[in-house]
């Protein structure tokens, strides 16, 4: 019943956002266009932001979620989400940004993820007269609050708002019963694994698989196979496209995980589920049907 | 007296490597564990074996090519390995072996490229070019690696560093056994090779005077050393100090002479790295510390002390 209830609940989420999505195209925006970015700096602008090099495959997703879409102008190698972003030209794999290449698609706003290199970027943007915007993007949370901010800079407030609106409560939602168990293996030897301050830590949480690593604050962290072993998750969870078991799975240390031994993983498409977007209503719904399944 | 401590020292190691752990395996049951079994146990034994070769390793190429500073990777290898390990993952080559086996065919290339270089000079091995080589193929098989990694698209290749980097989390049996089966063979004409050693720290003229086919025991011990060194980055990735700094402390405790240096070198290698890996699984449980961050933080402060008290008395 408890499980019933939740599952209506994210119907509603995912209707709301199709309708933001849907929702057309407003009066222009009132108040001044400034937002505050995550590095703390002030980000003004004199008219809504209209070539947009986005520098995230995240952010291109947010800014065709938002009806900004047509004003992207510069894509990374990665965004291949929604399919028109493709046939926006690219400026490489920004990592870390060529920032020739971003500058020769003559945009008036740069949205970039805040890292070190990126912030150096950033800087030698701004010093060609050119607005950037560095935000933090790793957790579920993290959605609304650059959601509302891109809404601001490119004059799509309301649907914007009424997008993050839904990532905000999807991002409140208590997790669900987890009657069953998960780890998340990035990297085999030495074993990477996803600790609890990530996307998809929450994502698991709330359809209903508890992370074995939850405890671990950082994203992601480096374990030993005893520890995974001895945790003993009903399954591991993967970010691959295609359903095939990972190489390491046939090695003998690597038997000694239960999951691992009886073939028990989970393959989460990379588009859908390897970076924070707006679609996480989709990627719950998907993830509680993998995990049924899977059962 | 000190084979007496180094033993016992060696037995602990072992010890804590078995008992200890994050997953907290009573003492009563530590017999009947399968994590003690399938996980601890190879891993203690691979870490024995990998420490114990690094460290015969670097005395032997420290006497060959007679420079304090020369470290197994100093040679080219860990470059050719990681390289071997990128393209590998580059073109999806799939099976639980792949990534280790590439690795080791790297670090081959590596070393015929090396050894031939080293021969540049004319007739004999140059230990100078031997390490000025090692350096520059270790430099250009970086860089190609680097290239690979910034060029291609699978974000699988940004873990391959991780890999390099290393540690003993891809330890069983099977690692074991192949390692137990190849180690022997180099360490063994290593050890052939004492005596010759010993009148090579004279300098490479005196030990000829002396009666020692000084280019033979330079070809074998080089390629002795380099072959341990390959599987040691196949099975294990690349753990820094283990062949830089028991080198030196063996000689600094043992004294020069190969036939007592040699083994002690093994012996406290391997220690230092089942040690080393210990407190990598356990003092940040849950999560984990590269072995090779851990070799160093130890061996360091250790080797600071030695140098201290071996130079002042």
């Amino acid at each position: 019943m408890r499980r019933w209830a939740h599952r209506t609940h994210l119907a509603g989420l995912l209707a709301l956002a199709v309708a933001a999505c849907a929702r057309g195209e407003r009066a222009p925006a009132d108040g001044p266009i400034a937002v505050t970015d995550d590095a703390g700096r002030t980000v003004a602008l004199a008219a809504p932001a209209h070539r947009i090099v986005s520098l995230l495959p995240s952010f291109t997703e947010i800014l065709f979620a938002i009806g900004a879409g047509d004003r992207v102008a510069g894509r990374t190698t990665w965004c291949d989400y929604p399919p028109e972003a493709r046939e926006i030209p690219s400026v490489g794999d920004g990592i870390p940004p060529n920032v020739e290449a971003v500058a020769a698609r003559r945009p008036d706003l740069v949205v970039v993820y805040r890292s070190g290199p990126n912030v150096t970027a950033a800087e030698q943007l701004e010093r060609l007269g050119i607005s950037t915007v560095l935000f933090d993007l790793n957790r579920l949370e993290d959605l609304g609050p650059v959601i509302r901010r891109l809404g601001v800079l490119t004059g799509r407030r309301a649907p914007a708002d009424s997008l993050a609106h839904v990532m905000d409560s999807l991002a409140s939602e208590p997790p669900a019963p987890s009657p069953q168990s998960l780890v998340f293996i990035v990297w085999d030897n030495p074993p990477i694994v996803i600790g609890g301050g990530s996307y998809l830590d929450r994502l698991a949480a709330l359809a209903g698989a508890r992370n074995v690593f939850h405890d671990i604050g950082s994203p992601s962290a480096q374990v030993s196979i005893e520890t995974i072993a001895a945790r003993d998750p009903d399954f591991v969870a993967v970010l691959a496209d295609t359903a095939r078991p990972p190489a390491y799975a046939t090695r003998r240390e690597w038997r000694a995980v239960r999951a691992v031994r009886q073939g028990r993983f989970l393959y989460l498409p990379g588009t859908l589920f390897g970076r924070p977007s707006p679609r996480a209503a989709l990627a719950v719904r998907e993830f509680r049907r993998l995990l049924e399944v899977a059962q | 007296m000190r084979w007496l401590i180094l033993c016992l020292l060696g037995l602990f190691a072992v010890a804590a490597a078995l008992a200890v752990g994050p997953a907290g395996v009573p003492l009563r049951e530590l017999a009947g564990s399968g994590i003690v079994w399938d996980l601890r146990a190879p891993r203690a034994v691979l870490g024995f074996l990998v420490g114990g070769s690094l460290a015969v390793a670097g005395v032997g190429l420290q006497a060959v090519v007679r420079n304090p500073l020369a470290d197994p990777f100093l040679l080219g290898l860990s470059g050719g390995a990681g390289l071997g390990a990128v393209v590998a993952i580059a073109l999806d080559v799939s099976g639980p072996w792949a990534v280790p086996l590439a690795a080791f065919a790297g670090a081959l290339l590596a070393l015929v490229l090396v050894y031939r270089m080293g021969h540049v000079g004319g007739s004999g091995l140059d230990p100078r070019i031997l390490l000025l080589g090692g350096v520059a193929v270790g430099a250009f098989a970086a860089a190609v690696t680097t290239a690979i990694v910034s060029l291609a698209e699978a974000t699988a290749l940004r873990n391959a560093f991780l890999w390099l980097w290393g540690g003993l989390s891809g330890a069983s049996w099977d690692t074991v056994l192949v390692l137990a089966i190849y180690a022997p063979i180099p360490l063994v004409i290593i050890a052939a090779a004492a005596r010759p050693l010993d009148l090579m720290t004279l300098g490479e003229e005196p030990a000829r005077y002396l009666g020692a086919d000084v280019e033979a025991v330079k070809r074998r011990v080089y390629v002795a050393a380099s072959l341990l060194t390959a599987a040691s980055v196949a099975v294990s990735g690349v753990i820094g100090f283990v062949g830089l700094i028991v080198p030196h402390v063996g000689r600094l405790v043992w004294g020069q002479r190969h036939r007592t240096l040699l083994p002690a070198a093994f012996l406290s290698g391997g220690t230092l790295l089942v040690l080393a890996d210990t407190l990598a699984r356990t003092v940040v449980a849950p999560r984990e510390l590269p072995v090779g961050i851990v070799t160093a933080l130890v061996g360091v402060p250790l080797f600071a002390l030695l140098l201290r008290r071996w130079t002042i008395a």
